[in-house]
């Protein structure tokens, strides 16, 4: 298996990345995918605050920062990466993946690069898919919906839609279901993982007392990801496997 | 007599083993069953008598001297919750807060029965998210041992949900009870075709429920009055007749509550298997 980046970014903000992220971490780790993660919501790192032990939090523009991820993709033994990109900054880090020659690596099939693109609902998100079009040319590229905010998508005007897709042609899209308000928020007072408030635990592995039906909702809602992931064979994609 | 009147009684205030008809079986009181009975009284229809059956449950308890929790998920018009004042919550399944604070209790497994009276709009919606968040497994699980006692009303569609259930949830223990008062099956034509249409539903044990007639109905109406106490000690005020109509309609049905319990007794004592 080639080192794999997956790359969670959208441009706009409140749409849901970092969730999307973690539920990718509890999906990649139920499916003993040993993944290693970089927050790049420098210096707060939301992601970190689920994921602490696997996330290491990165200021992408950064020099060092970019040697940290990039150098190390061989070198460790975890072979799956997943950047949450923060807010506003998805052009940036895919410009500054291109300029330190990642971009061409995996064109040459040294590593394997995913995108998951978070879409808002408005048409402003079309104009982020044209914008990233010259970077994915040889990525995994996915449209990501996310339903857990009770986003209500716009309808794909045809004529709008071949005009954006001219120049992309992403490989699928992935539906986030919603998950009822009242779990989401227990899992983000809880600070852990989701398959961790499933578990019924605490950060420290101890026993947790959270309610079986917010746990029960999660769970459900995490089966339906991991339903989509697999239907878009996530995990072949990253092996290598057609 | 009602609820409030310090239940169980003391020692000596009497129980219904000492009430019934048999003086000298006193096995009834002070006797915990292993396990944590959920039962949730249930129809796709309203007006079939499930808040009848949840009511006949609690006094049973009380009867036995045993606490339980109860729950009336009907939000709007409850009749159960208001007959045993802080005993049984009323909660509004369509909520998630009410779905916590029902399900939640009803998976701890302290030998305290629960009982629910599920409102027959919240039948889909209740089993629905049981399926969903697996509420069954998650029962078993813990020790917790959930029946489902499905009301029959007669209609094909009520037939069809029994076999719904069934299907879904194929190891919950389910008891088909026919409350002939409220769901008379049989009408006119009688207990035949009340057998024909039982015979119709998924093949479980039935529990009967006789039907009263409009003066004893009448008087099981307040709220306070409390099923289990009139066993013991009925309202000086209420009719004799009445007094023994109402006893001669609940000996059954608590013996059929006895009887369940003393099978599940027996299943469970690895001894005799």
């Amino acid at each position: 298996m080639k080192p794999a980046v997956i790359l969670v970014g959208a441009d706009k903000g409140g749409v849901g990345k970092t969730t999307i992220s973690r539920a990718l971490l509890d999906y990649l780790a139920a499916n003993n995918v040993l993944t290693r993660a970089f927050d790049t919501e420098f210096p707060r790192g939301t992601l970190k605050r689920f994921h602490g032990p696997i996330t290491e939090v990165v200021d992408i523009t950064q020099t060092a920062d970019q040697m940290r991820i990039i150098d190390t993709l061989n070198a460790a033994q975890v072979k799956v990466s997943v950047i949450d990109t923060r807010a506003g900054a998805l052009g940036g880090v895919l410009k500054a993946l291109r300029d330190v020659g990642f971009l061409d690596a995996v064109k040459a099939g040294e590593y394997s690069f995913t995108l998951l693109h978070v879409l808002g609902p408005s048409i402003a998100s079309l104009d982020e898919i044209s914008e990233v079009a010259p970077y994915v040319q040889d990525a995994n590229y996915f449209l990501v919906k996310n339903h857990i905010n009770d986003t209500n998508f716009f309808e794909w005007d045809p004529v709008t839609h071949r005009h954006y897709f001219e120049k992309v042609r992403p490989s699928g899209e992935l539906t986030i279901p919603k998950l009822n308000e009242m779990s989401y928020e227990q899992v983000e007072i809880s600070g852990v993982p989701f398959s961790t408030f499933v578990a019924n635990k605490t950060a420290s592995g101890d026993p947790a007392n959270q309610s079986f039906v917010l746990r029960g909702y999660v769970r459900t809602w995490q089966a339906k990801i991991a339903d989509e992931l697999n239907r878009v064979k996530l995990l072949d994609l990253l092996a290598g496997r057609d | 007599m009602n609820h409030a009147q310090g239940w169980p009684p003391d020692e000596g205030e009497g129980s219904y083993a000492e009430m019934s008809s048999n003086p000298g079986d006193d096995s009834v009181q002070a006797e915990v069953p292993a396990e944590t009975f959920v039962f949730i009284c249930c129809a796709p229809h309203g007006r079939v008598g499930t808040s009848t059956t949840a009511r006949l449950l609690s006094d049973y308890c009380l009867a036995t001297r045993r606490s339980f929790a109860g729950f009336d998920a009907d939000p709007h018009e409850p009749d159960y919750a208001p007959r045993f004042g802080e005993r049984v919550a009323n909660v509004d399944l369509a909520n998630v807060q009410g779905q916590i604070a029902m399900i939640d209790r009803l998976l701890v497994a302290d030998r305290e029965p629960k009982i629910v009276d599920l409102w027959s709009r919240s039948f889909t919606r209740f089993f629905g998210l049981a399926q969903e968040i697996g509420f069954f497994d998650e029962a078993r699980g813990k020790g917790v041992t959930p029946v489902i006692l499905f009301h029959a009303d007669g209609a094909e569609a009520s037939t069809a949900a029994a076999y719904r259930l069934a299907a879904t949830f194929p190891g919950v223990e389910t008891l088909l009870v026919h409350n002939e008062g409220a769901a008379p099956l049989g009408g006119q034509a009688g207990e035949r075709l009340a057998n024909e249409r039982l015979a119709a539903y998924p093949p479980h044990r039935r529990l009967k429920i006789r039907a009263l007639d409009a003066a004893m109905r009448q008087a099981l109406e307040p709220n306070d009055l409390s099923l289990s106490w009139l066993l013991i000690d009925p309202p000086r005020e209420m009719s004799l007749v009445v007094r023994s109509g109402l006893r001669a309609w609940l000996q059954p049905v608590f013996s059929q509550f006895r009887s369940f319990e003393l099978r599940h007794a027996f299943d469970s004592a690895s001894f005799l298997s």
